[in-house]
């Protein structure tokens, strides 16, 4: 059916990993409910070399409310930032088109992981106690409807 | 045929630009996903949308004068779900606090997925669409739905992909003529975006532009791109490539009934590309335009 066949070509936008497990085995989208024909088109686009790009651009995309609001703490989690934002999304995987409700969630769950013991360097949870700071204020400033145009 | 008039998608940088240039701006399209903040559809009922009401009043203002389009991409209509009504209410209220679009444009590709476990959830990007009647009737009865609640005309963009769909029962350009013949809609022509998809292997754009029925060509987009990772991005971060305005150097005086020629730059390369740089983009789109009318003319002459 025509909505399984769309969830499943954006999960295969979403997940590099779920693009392989296709690639390796068909059986991988066994838990979408597929016609034949929307099967084959969609083993053909995991196959298609542009899918490389398809989930790079994905992830840019995912990526964009946070390098725009928590940059400073995305900096300073230095190389832990790509394996703490690949674990947010795995936990939250779908993004909100309200990129302060976005970066929000993003900086309560990284608060959440460190009281939960996770190690983070003293000057990432500083600018992580920061950016959630503004970024709050600029979410509260967004329901009075005054806020700044939205990215 | 009138003369296409010539005009910028708005961004923040907007105003900037029309200050510098304000002569060669004579169209604006405006997104009203970026007039907004989308709470989502969790938020209480009429408590979903926030506009931002300077920045409202600001794109009203920079309207007067000048032709004024809805530029969205919120409603995705291919996707395999009921309209967002919701939203549907919301385009149309940003379409009367800017005084009024005079069409509005949509793009012909999947943003909404119809089964992300939340209601709203994004693809990430534009995803591609299988062209066949089941889609059509998809795409055909929101049209319908969007027309009578905009009151307007309305117009659907070709999108760029990386990853074209196997086995279509039609072509891109063959749903566009369908749903014109129909009188759906018209078409909004990104000539950047066939660039787009000829670099990453997908069209051949002549052959797209020969397939297509050049009565259906409404506005057209023009803007650039870069490379990366091995990959042509639609990144709107450059001015328009030598190869995109050729293509429309040759094709735009064949579309009878276009109405605007839009140039769509990111803000966060304002800087970098310069007023003075984009107010020669301008000029160069108004010669364009005047050589359409011109074209024709001597055509008709002949």
């Amino acid at each position: 059916m025509l909505a399984d066949f769309q969830q499943a070509l954006a999960d295969l936008t979403a997940s590099p990993e779920l693009c392989q497990a296709v690639r390796d085995d068909e059986r991988a989208l066994v838990g979408y409910e597929l016609g034949e024909r929307e099967r084959q088109r969609l083993l053909g686009i995991a196959r298609h070399p542009g899918m490389a790009a398809a989930c790079t651009v994905y992830r840019m995309n995912r990526l964009a409310p946070l390098a725009m609001n928590v940059r400073a703490t995305l900096h300073a989690l230095g190389g832990a930032m790509r394996p703490q934002v690949h674990a947010y999304w795995r936990a939250h995987p779908r993004g909100h088109a309200h990129f302060f409700i976005e970066a929000d969630r993003f900086c309560g769950w990284l608060k959440e992981r460190v009281a939960a013991g996770d190690d983070m360097p003293r000057e990432a949870r500083q600018a992580l106690a920061h950016d959630h700071a503004v970024v709050q204020a600029a979410l509260a400033a967004s329901m009075t409807q005054g806020g700044p145009m939205p990215a | 045929m009138n003369r296409p008039r010539v005009g910028l998608l708005y961004n923040p940088t907007t105003p900037e630009l029309l200050a510098y240039a304000p002569a060669l701006v004579e169209h604006l399209s405006v997104m009203p996903d970026r007039l907004w903040f989308d709470f989502g559809h969790s938020a209480p009922a009429g408590e979903r949308f926030h506009p931002v009401h300077q920045a409202v009043q600001l794109v009203a203002a920079h309207a007067g004068g000048r032709s004024l389009a809805g530029h969205g991409l919120g409603l995705s209509l291919p996707s395999a779900m009921p309209l967002d009504e919701a939203m549907v209410e919301a385009v149309a209220g940003m379409s009367a606090a800017t005084g009024g679009f005079s069409w509005y444009g949509e793009h012909l590709n999947l943003f909404i997925t119809p089964k992300g476990g939340v209601p709203n959830a994004q693809a990430g990007l534009g995803l591609p669409v299988i062209y066949d009647d089941e889609a059509f009737a998809i795409v055909a009865a929101k049209l319908r739905r969007l027309r009578e609640a905009l009151g307007c005309r309305l117009l659907l963009e070709n999108g760029s992909f990386f990853t074209p769909v196997p086995d279509l029962d039609m072509t891109e350009p063959e749903f566009f003529n369908r749903l014109h013949r129909e009188g759906l809609c018209g078409t909004l022509l990104d000539l950047h975006n066939l660039l787009v998809n000829a670099r990453n292997g997908g069209i051949d754009p002549v052959r797209y532009l020969e397939a297509l029925d050049l009565d259906t060509v409404e506005e057209v987009h023009l803007a650039g791109g870069d490379d990366q990772e091995g990959f042509y991005m639609d990144s709107h971060s450059t001015l328009t490539p030598e190869y995109v305005w050729d293509l429309a150097a040759d094709w735009l005086p064949r579309c009878p009934n276009l109405r605007a020629i839009t140039f769509e730059y990111q803000e966060s390369y304002f800087e970098d590309l310069g007023l003075p740089a984009l107010g020669r983009e301008l000029e160069r789109m108004h010669r364009l335009a005047d050589a359409c009318v011109q074209i024709e003319e001597s055509v008709h002459a002949g």
